[in-house]
């Protein structure tokens, strides 16, 4: 029981990280119907700039908000300089489009820095529990499912409470009508890809902690999970994005713990099974998002 | 399998000689002069290009993006390293292999078989995955399951090292046992892009491109995409499995990083440099990229070096210049350099459309018995809103019906509900004595119930006789009526075979809407079920839509329903008219009956007349 107790928690700090990456995906989504393959960047580049500043003898407090900021200013880049140029183009275009960006960036961190890992010193307190009658918690998992309610919290009331929030869910509900009742689509878009910024960077201050590592493919993991994530929620739903993340992080944690031993080194493989599985038998993802055709 | 030997055999297979030679030709050429290298470049580049043009068959043809073809290459790489490498050699890296495998060896031939097997049989589930998913085109679920397979066969590759060897050893081949002559290569690419080529040109594959173009208009033209998507699935896999058995027993090893994203990188911007919707632009970005790969690497390597370059001669340049090319083609160019051109329609083009014919126009024959369309009592609900209130309706194929009514009065929807794809929460309906509600859309348009959609849905990248063909090629597949009508006859009747060969997309508005009225005309229909076909057309243009709704509906025998708020074109067509208006049915009769009914004047017509 405790050690199912432990399980959840960690699942749930996991699946907090999945699910602030999948609400940035399933955001940019709603706006311009792209599934970013590149959204894994933004943590590959937050990773280096946290090596670099811990290289240079920065304390955690001053990485923390440089990572959210470089996630956010790389997601502005990113849609500046690729994804503006595809916009209402056809899904085959904009997915190969994302994942060219992806193995672009990618490639100029292994010409210009190293394909080698660089390490850097996590913080002190990484591996410290917290006991709560019997029941040894991560501290890390704490703050990470914290920091996630309180991100939550925060875009929850910029969608409902701002302006910026109510043109956003326009536009995720119909791009057309919304242009016309006078959403501005270029500031949209923008303001989404900031939002999903903000979001991945959250996701990458929690994943960096825990990985102590900066390399050219970083984000190549994290990314993966976080679409599928918003697959398995239902893509272009927002809260869809959130359960799916918390879901995959729990699945995966408890497939860890309770596969056989032969088959637990396969477990990334198994989640993947199991959401090709979940495709085929519910395509549209745990929250059914109507987007019927007109004819 | 081929409605037209001469453009879809003897030209396509002429021309795969052509390509073939040519990229062969090149080939020996450039190795001719220079150090030996040069031969394994080419060598690599053969390899490579049989590969493009297996992945080029199922994207090209249904219009997925998939990941995972590079995955099907794992499985069969592996297959073929397990089984054709010698049992000694074998004995130091899986001794404990399944089922004794290390004890086995096979021909290089009979191994590449067991890999292809091996690679199909995993297919066929990913291929029923993707049915499910309900695959169409760019579909992101569809995408997602290939990257799922090539995720799980990376995964499988690095841990079940009992028989793959694991990350680190690998499999390999004793230095000397790889592949000796170039021939099986030359077989296999000349075998590949033959069978590209065949396929793209058979009738399933003509089907498959019509699923890729419009899924939703090939499924009312009574086509079931998945079963292509399928086959082409199959027919792609084999290929890829070939080109990677050679590929393996070429390099003489094989690694989990292998057949993963690095590769997939490479073979997807092979094929959307050149063009995915065509073979030679498959084989044309295979050549381009190894050129620019082999290039860039050269300005990165030693011997080159200009002052105040350094910076971005270095390197990684190689794999920047894969990623540029992927970014910079999707902004710019995202049909590839060809788009869809191929060589051998080119010269058929060259050659043959001089020698075509317009055929003489049909006599018109005489009309079969006529059966009748009866709507029951249909309402639908969308949510809370009632868009149809109890609707019926009766028509008989040997008279034109018009259904009119004021904008959101529930017409479309009406078609929508007939042809299935909406489903009406009550009410039943029927075509003879056949009763078609429930029915998916691609029964009903095979029972005889065939629409045209209000917003245009034509194949728009492929011509326009191709359009006509791909609803013939059902009609005839499925073996519904006889055809009184050729493909050419329903083109010249149409009044386009000028412009048959023609992309639909470059049509003008109007002959887009005619394009539109044939391609039902071809499905052999015994109802016609046009929405708005003159919306947007001027007076005269429409006249002529009348004139031509009129022959056709006489030359294949069918009854038509057509919608309309514009009055003076309901009137003109119709012998009876039903009036629609928020739901209901609220007027039946000759279009002089239904003019004079008072309350359809106040409803409809009172409005329509104060802003005539």
């Amino acid at each position: 029981m405790t050690e199912l107790l432990q399980n959840l928690v960690d699942g749930l700090g996991r699946g907090s990280i999945y699910a602030l990456l999948a609400l940035g995906i399933a955001v940019i989504f709603g706006v311009m119907h792209l599934v970013n393959f590149a959204h894994g960047e933004l943590i590959t580049v937050s990773a280096y700039v946290a090596y670099w500043l811990i290289q240079g003898g920065r304390n955690w407090y001053v990485v923390v908000p440089m990572i959210v900021l470089t996630a956010t200013l790389t997601s502005i880049i990113i849609e500046a300089v690729a994804f503006r140029w595809v916009r209402g183009a056809p899904d085959f275009t904009m997915l190969l489009t994302s994942f060219g960006v992806h193995f672009l960036v990618q490639a100029a961190f292994v010409m210009y820095v190293s394909a080698s890992v660089k390490t850097y010193a996590r913080p002190t307190w990484i591996a410290d529990t917290y006991n709560i009658a019997g029941i040894n918690l991560e501290i890390v998992d704490l703050y990470t499912i914290g920091a996630t309610i309180v991100t939550l919290a925060i875009t929850v009331w910029i969608l409902q409470k701002t302006m910026f929030g109510l043109s956003l869910r326009a536009a995720a509900e119909d791009f057309d009508a919304a242009r016309l009742m006078g959403v501005k689509s270029d500031r949209v878009i923008r303001g989404a890809f900031a939002l999903s910024g903000v979001l991945a960077g959250v996701a990458s201050v929690f994943w960096l902690m825990r990985s102590g590592q900066a390399t050219p493919s970083a984000g190549e993991g994290p990314m993966l999970k976080g679409v599928l994530a918003a697959l398995i929620g239902g893509l272009g739903s927002m809260p869809g994005a959130v359960v799916g993340g918390l879901v995959l992080g729990v699945a995966e944690v408890l497939l860890r713990a309770y596969l056989p031993g032969s088959v637990a080194s396969l477990t990334e493989g198994v989640v993947f099974v199991l959401i090709a599985l979940l495709f085929i038998f519910r395509p549209q993802g745990i929250i059914n998002v109507s987007h019927a055709e007109r004819v | 399998m081929f409605s037209n030997l001469k453009r879809d055999l003897v030209f396509p297979t002429i021309g795969s000689g052509l390509l073939f030679a040519m990229l062969v030709g090149g080939g020996l050429l450039y190795s001719s002069f220079g150090a030996t290298s040069r031969a394994d470049l080419v060598t690599a580049l053969l390899v490579n290009a049989i590969m493009v043009v297996g992945i080029q068959i199922f994207i090209g043809n249904t219009g997925i993006l998939s990941f995972g073809h590079v995955g099907f290459g794992a499985i069969a790489g592996y297959a073929f390293a397990v089984l054709a490498i010698a049992p000694a050699r074998k004995s130091t890296v899986i001794r404990n292999a399944p089922w004794n495998l290390n004890e086995v060896q096979l021909s290089p031939v009979m191994a590449g078989l067991v890999a292809v097997v091996v690679s199909l049989l995993v297919a066929v589930l990913i291929g029923f995955g993707l049915a499910r998913s309900g695959a169409a085109s760019g579909a992101v679920a569809a995408t997602v399951i290939t990257l799922a397979l090539l995720e799980v066969t990376h995964e499988l590759a690095i841990n079940w090292t009992d028989l793959t060897g694991g990350d680190r050893a690998g499999l390999s081949f004793r230095i000397g046992q790889t592949i000796e002559s170039r021939w099986p290569i030359y077989l296999a690419l000349f075998g590949a892009i033959l069978i590209a080529r065949l396929f793209a040109q058979s009738k399933t594959g003509l089907l498959a491109q019509a699923g890729r173009e419009d899924n939703l208009a090939a499924r009312a033209m009574g086509i079931n995409p998945t079963v292509q998507q399928m086959v082409a699935l199959l027919v792609s896999v084999a290929i890829v499995a070939v080109a990677a058995s050679l590929r393996v027993y070429q390099i003489g090893n094989i690694t989990p990083n292998f057949f993963f994203l690095e590769y997939t990188l490479l073979t997807l911007v092979m094929l959307i440099v050149g063009g995915r919707n065509s073979v030679t632009g498959a084989l044309l970005g295979a050549v381009i990229i190894t050129i620019g790969s082999e290039f860039t690497r050269y300005l990165a390597g030693p011997s080159v070096s200009i002052p105040g370059t350094d910076w971005i001669l270095r390197d990684g340049l190689s794999r920047i210049f894969l990623g540029a090319a992927m970014v910079g083609f999707m902004i710019f160019r995202s049909s590839g350099l060809v788009n869809d051109w191929e060589l051998d329609q080119w010269l058929y083009r060259k050659t043959q459309s001089g020698r075509e014919t317009a055929p003489s126009l049909p006599e018109v024959p005489e009309p079969p018995a006529p059966i009748r369309l009866v709507v029951e009592d249909v309402t639908v609900d969308f949510g809370g809103f009632r868009a149809l209130t109890s609707v019926g309706i009766t028509a008989s194929s040997d008279e034109i019906i018009g259904l009119i009514g004021p904008n959101g009065a529930g017409k479309t929807t009406l078609v929508n509900v007939i042809t299935g794809m909406v489903q009406p929460t009550e009410g039943k309906y029927f075509l003879g004595d056949k009763q078609l509600d429930g029915a998916p859309p691609r029964m009903i348009a095979r029972s005889g119930l065939v629409r045209t959609f209000q917003n245009l849905r034509l194949f728009s990248s492929l011509t326009v006789r191709q359009n006509v063909e791909v609803s013939w090629t059902v009609a005839e597949s499925h073996h519904l009526e006889k055809a009184n009508l050729s493909v050419d006859e329903i083109i010249r009747q149409s009044g386009l075979w000028e412009l048959r060969h023609r992309r639909a997309s470059e049509l003008d508005y109007g002959n887009s809407r005619r394009l539109e009225l044939a391609r039902a005309a071809a499905l052999r229909p015994r109802f016609l079920l046009l929405d708005e076909p003159t919306s947007g057309m001027s007076d005269a243009e429409s006249d002529r839509m009348i004139e031509q709704v009129r022959a056709t509906a006489r030359s294949v025998g069918a009854g038509v329903l057509v919608i309309d708020h514009d009055l003076n074109f309901i009137t003109g067509i119709s012998d009876r008219i039903y009036v629609l208006d928020q739901g209901r049915v609220i007027a039946e009769g000759t279009p002089g009956e239904v003019q004079a009914d008072p309350q359809v004047q106040a409803a409809y017509l009172g409005s329509a007349a104060a802003t005539d």
